[in-house]
């Protein structure tokens, strides 16, 4: 019963603030749970039915969705009014909506606003609506129904507004990917409706959805799967077109060695070509190593150590652990002695590195 | 033996662990406090020697404190002191991977290289001391002094003296001596 009021409520705001948001314009979109729930159900099937089902059926039934909520939406033309009769198919709860539209008539544009700002701001959805609530001075219980109500609307509104901007930002981002994909794929007519139909539930995953959604249409075009990747990657590693952002790791176990020394605009290039793999922890300390301590060569003999050890060393007898040699005689330390700044230094540690490998 | 002092040592770990996140704060946890630093190094050698034991060497922590460590090395066989338990007390400097630890035998030993108080000259205990050197290294250091004496840095000069002009002499006296104290 109280989640049929909340849909109940929902649905009566929705189609009101469809008309309104299209009057307004870009300021509001469309915050029907039923829409969402609508499309929600089309997802699953999309996801359920990719592997076989064609395209043009997930889109018959897109279409079909946005057809039925527009009759919907043409069913309710005048906003509450017009709710009224069309809300009446529910039973129970539904007095309170009425009482509660009423007061929505009172002062919608009120009620109109605090929602707008709740679903703006989605972290103050409270009190939003119990600005709304308060404001609509209406009986305890129709105002509890209306403040559930506006709750989960708010919140309702919210994922689906950025339902629909991720939407965009992702048909976006799939264009954008499909140029530098297609010609490694070859099949742009077979590739562009599968990840177009595939667009709608990516929104749902993230920004990361549209490698997936690529990967599955590629397991679709059996012709394309030998032209990517071996190792089921998205991008190829060096692709120039993959995104920095990526993480490294997944590639990085994935990768075998000969990869690996091809590929060696990873973070720390020469750590796989030196002589002297880098030791994960300090040996004086065993603290680890973090990236600045594994790029520190201070010694010719290849002793690695962190950089704290090797101040407390210099403060002290000042001779390399690994071979016992005053660190002083190092040329290369002299040379970063003598210049002392952090660029004069990092360029010694580049150049023993050479002189190494 | 080593359970109370595993104890102690997961406290350490405890309360170390905060200060080693980030920079900054780690670099104020070196310079305000060695202890830690040095309980985590001697902490995690523990671990290596007793993953790992040289042949004849066992060493651990005397109680609860880390740093005060007691290590046992067996008479190597083919010398004088076969079969020999000889105990020693590893006493480790707040500043320990800088500094080489002390060692002291508790055991009486008839050896050029080791006087009657128990201390000890080896070389890499003093002036060739690295801080890449292990527990582990200075027990199989002082094991090979067992086997091969270095009269010419000694601190008993007369058992170098001896060595090096009657070895059979001395073999027998430091058999008798082992006979003596280390049995």
């Amino acid at each position: 019963m109280v989640s049929d009021s909340i849909t109940n409520a929902s649905i009566h705001a929705a189609p009101n603030n469809n008309n309104a948001a299209r009057d307004v314009g870009k300021k509001k979109r469309a915050r029907s749970a039923k829409l969402k729930q609508c499309k929600l159900d089309v997802r699953r099937e999309q996801w359920l039915s990719q592997g076989a089902v064609k395209n043009k059926d997930c889109k018959a039934e897109q279409n079909g969705v946005v057809e039925e909520r527009k009759d919907r939406n043409n069913r309710h033309p005048f906003g509450n009014l017009g709710m009224r009769p069309g809300g009446g198919e529910n039973d129970g709860s539904i007095h309170h909506h009425h009482h509660h539209d009423s007061d929505l008539d009172s002062n919608s544009p009120n009620s109109l606003t605090s929602s707008v700002l709740g679903s703006n701001y989605s972290e103050t959805n409270f009190t939003g609506s119990s600005s709304s609530s308060s404001s609509s001075s209406s009986s305890s219980s129709s105002s509890g129904g209306c403040c559930s109500g506006n709750i989960t609307e708010d919140d309702e509104g919210g994922g689906d507004d950025g339902c629909l901007d991720d939407w965009e930002a992702v048909a976006d981002a799939l264009a954008a990917n499909e140029k530098p994909k297609n010609p490694c794929l070859e099949s742009p007519p077979e590739h562009d409706p599968i990840a177009q139909s595939g667009s709608p539930q990516e929104t749902t995953i993230g920004s990361d959805g549209p490698s997936f959604g690529v990967e599955n249409s590629k397991s679709q075009c059996a012709r394309t799967i030998p032209k990517a990747s071996g190792n089921g990657l998205a991008w190829r590693p060096d692709d120039a077109f993959r995104p920095q952002s990526l993480p490294n790791l997944a590639k990085q176990v994935s990768l075998p060695n000969s990869n690996r020394k091809h590929y060696g605009c990873g973070g720390v290039p020469w750590a796989y070509s030196g002589v002297v793999s880098a030791p994960s922890t300090c040996p004086i300390c065993y603290e680890d190593l973090d990236f600045t301590d594994t790029s520190f060569l201070p010694c010719l003999c290849g002793f690695r150590l962190c950089l704290f050890c090797h101040k407390r060393i210099l403060e002290e007898d000042s001779r390399c652990p690994g071979c016992r040699k005053p660190y002083e005689h190092d040329p290369v330390e002299a040379e970063a002695s003598v210049h002392g700044g952090s660029l004069t230094f990092r360029l010694p540690r580049s150049c023993s590195l050479i002189t190494r490998s | 033996m080593t359970k109370p002092a595993a104890g102690s040592l997961a406290g350490m770990l405890t309360m170390t662990k905060p200060s080693a996140g980030s920079l900054a704060s780690r670099s104020t946890w070196v310079s305000t406090t060695s202890v830690s630093s040095s309980g985590k190094r001697i902490q995690r050698e523990m671990v290596e020697l007793n993953l790992d034991p040289p042949p004849g060497c066992c060493a651990g922590p005397k109680g609860d404190n880390l740093y005060n460590w007691v290590a046992t090395i067996i008479g190597p066989p083919g010398t004088p002191y076969q079969g020999g338990i000889y105990f020693l007390d590893i006493t480790f400097p707040y500043d320990y991977p800088f500094q080489p630890p002390k060692v002291v035998f508790k055991t009486r030993i008839y050896h050029c290289n080791v006087d009657s108080a128990g201390n000890v000259s080896l070389e890499i205990l003093k002036d060739s001391w690295s801080p890449a050197l292990t527990i582990t290294k200075v027990l199989q250091a002082l094991q090979s002094i067992f086997t091969k004496p270095d009269p010419y840095n000694p601190l008993v000069p007369g058992i170098a003296h001896l060595y090096l002009q009657d070895e059979a002499k001395h073999a027998e006296l430091a058999a008798e001596w082992t006979l003596r104290f280390a049995k």
